[in-house]
């Protein structure tokens, strides 16, 4: 176990980074559970309902992207 | 009553598998790979000392092979389903074989495209295909048996495997790790989708051609989208908001870039360490493994689905200009 | 950048890949696929144009085909009619035409017989007077002179004396009926005529009368006949 103080610093940063993707979590799961509960309701509306419900999940998700992203630069030291 | 003789059967071979996956895995080890973000070089040195004079080294990297592969592929079926297409086209309207089976999936595409674009669909439509098409490809070929497994061995810079002679020039990698003189592999194959610079390509050409298809759309005014000076000296505190949302908009476009381009490629980086971590914590009991490749099938149509899915939406968005949104809603 | 993989060379090669595979399946692939999906919507598009000229025209065949039937109709209906007219007026023509066949037929064979009567009643004429002459020299037993008993019988039967009708007054008409018991000789008919002022005379045998002339004119009759006679007598005697 050797290696600096730096290094350790860097994994804990990435983890910690990884953090804000339970948000996107939360996000991805809530606009699923709204789309789904609205085709149930609806089913006609299903491939509209669909392609907003994507729309909405991929902007959920480019927040959890950023965080990966910024754990990817902790992690190999781009910055 | 065929098919419940024939199923006990089926799930012999699938049991046999599962046993000869325990035995195998206890004679070759499975070792945890090294997991790297980049792609593996296959030989160190560069095939290009300055690729096309001003870009730099351009390495022989094994994402390379498989790329070759997939075009390969993609241009076979496109060659076939181009020449069932020819032969239906000029007999009877009916597809038949390879034709069909690539039109029942495009039309379905097109029709997606259709009902959310309107008439641009046929501007949009070969992109949204395109994309969604070759990195369904990217992402499936990852799964085939040998990606990742298969390579050369290089000379570890720093922490190593030890290796043992199998015969042939082979070597088989055993779990032992050395501090210096080890090895490491470099597969021959590796996903193109767990390769940056695949994700960033798709993802810059989406992008730029999302701005081409509004400026086609709309002409210059597609520009009003970002600098948006309509309502600047009518009302001139929402006015100036307007221009600073036009503004947030362009900052937007940059992140789809990068969102498109790590989207894709986080999902499918998982996957592959998702697959080695555990084959390489679990050892001989390789049968986990085999049920996360499982689920990598459905990630990897599932990515290939939104990131063609998001691309048309986007795209579908820039035909339809900002002002004339409010109109038609 | 290097830590993460990207570089620019790979970079373009996948951009190239990319473009490579565009290129391709939109050439290839989604034109053909395009074309075929368009000619397909033109063709279902031709088929149900079709269809509905097709039935379109069907309907106005059946149009046109009720519309023929029922002129056909009304002129078989018309026809059948005519036809009927024509055959009620041909068969009443044919009955007419037999009829008056008929009623000539008979006239003429009761003509003949009138002819047949007069003829058979003029050769008698000769007999009965001969007769008579007989009878009266045998009664008077005296040779009458023949001619004068000729004379005196035929005044008796025609009633016609010395070329004068001896009842005939001045009568007046159109058409007179002369009945006589014996059939009047041609001079006596003549005779007659002269001294009726008629324009037509029409001579009758009846034997009835016995002798002398019976002339119908209009509505006066005239009755110079011996039967009349005797019944005139037979009326004062009583």
């Amino acid at each position: 176990m050797d290696g600096s103080i730096l290094d350790a610093m860097r994994y804990v940063g990435a983890g910690l980074a990884m953090i804000g993707a339970a948000g996107a979590g939360i996000g991805i799961g809530l606009s699923v559970q709204g789309a789904l509960t609205g085709m149930a309701r609806n089913p006609d509306t299903y491939g509209n309902l669909l392609t907003n419900m994507i729309l909405g999940i991929a902007f959920s998700e480019a927040i959890a992207i950023y965080c990966l992203v910024i754990a990817f630069l902790m992690l190999f030291k781009v910055v | 009553m065929e098919t419940q003789k024939r199923t006990p059967w089926r799930r012999w071979i699938v049991l046999a598998l599962m046993i000869a996956g325990f035995i195998l895995g206890g004679i070759f080890v499975p070792v945890q790979p090294e997991i790297a973000v980049a792609a593996e070089k296959l030989i160190e040195e560069p095939i290009a000392e300055n690729f096309l004079g001003f870009l730099g080294p351009l390495y022989l990297v094994n994402t390379l092979p498989t790329l070759a592969v997939t075009l390969v592929l993609l241009l076979l079926i496109a060659f076939f389903a181009n020449r069932s297409l020819k032969q239906s086209q000029n007999t009877d309207l009916v597809p038949r074989g390879i034709g069909n089976l690539v039109e029942a999936i495009l039309e379905m595409l097109y029709n997606l495209t259709e009902g959310s674009a309107g008439k641009y669909a046929k501007m949009i439509f070969p992109w949204f295909a395109t994309i969604m098409i070759y990195v369904l490809f990217a992402n499936l070929l990852k799964l085939i048996p040998g990606f990742e497994s298969i390579g050369v061995l290089h000379h570890a810079h720093g922490e190593g495997h030890t290796i043992a002679e199998i015969g042939g020039g082979w070597a088989n990698l055993l779990p032992a790790k050395v501090e210096e003189g080890g090895y490491i592999l470099a597969p021959f194959f590796r996903g193109i989708s767990v390769d940056l610079n695949f994700t960033a390509s798709l993802a810059l050409i989406s992008v730029v051609m999302i701005q081409v298809i509004g400026f086609r759309a709309q002409g210059i005014g597609y520009l009003s989208k970002f600098f948006n000076t309509r309502r600047m000296f009518k009302v001139p505190f929402f006015g100036a908001m307007d221009f600073l949302v036009g503004l947030l908009e362009l900052i937007s476009e940059i992140s789809k870039i990068l969102s498109f381009a790590f989207r894709l490629f986080g999902n499918m980086f998982a996957g592959i360490v998702l697959v080695a971590i555990v084959a390489g914590l679990l050892g001989k009991f390789s049968i986990l493994p085999a049920m996360i490749m499982m689920f990598e099938l459905f990630v990897g149509v599932i990515q290939a689905f939104v990131f063609g899915m998001l691309t048309m939406v986007f795209m579908a968005q820039a035909t339809q200009g900002h002002g004339e949104e409010h109109a038609e809603h | 950048m290097e830590a993460l993989g990207i570089n620019f060379g790979l970079l373009i090669v996948q951009i190239i890949a990319f473009a490579i595979v565009f290129l391709t399946l939109n050439a290839w692939v989604y034109k053909p696929m395009l074309d075929m999906m368009e000619s397909r919507k033109q063709k279902i598009a031709q088929g149900l144009e079709d269809a509905r000229v097709a039935s379109e025209a069907r309907a106005n065949a059946e149009k046109e085909a009720a519309k023929v039937l029922a002129e056909a109709q009304a002129e078989a209906g018309k026809v059948v009619r005519d036809a009927t007219e024509r055959a009620a007026s041909a068969g009443k023509e044919v009955k007419a035409a037999a009829e008056a066949e008929a009623v000539k037929a008979r006239e003429s064979a009761m003509a003949e017989a009138e002819l047949e009567r007069n003829r058979i009643l003029g050769d008698l004429r000769g007999q009965v007077a001969a007769l008579a002459i007989a009878a009266a020299n045998k009664l008077v037993g005296d040779t009458l002179d023949e001619k004068k008993q000729r004379a005196l019988i035929d005044e008796f039967f025609s009633g016609v004396k010395g070329g004068k009708v001896v009842v005939a007054e001045a009568l007046s008409g159109e058409s007179a009926e002369v009945t006589s018991a014996l059939p009047l000789t041609s001079d006596e008919q003549a005779s007659v005529k002269n001294s009726v002022s008629v324009k037509e005379v029409s001579f009758k045998v009846d034997p009835a009368i016995l002798g002398g002339l019976v002339i119908k004119v209009g509505d006066k009759v005239l009755d110079g006949s011996v039967a009349g006679k005797l019944e005139g007598l037979r009326q004062t005697l009583k």
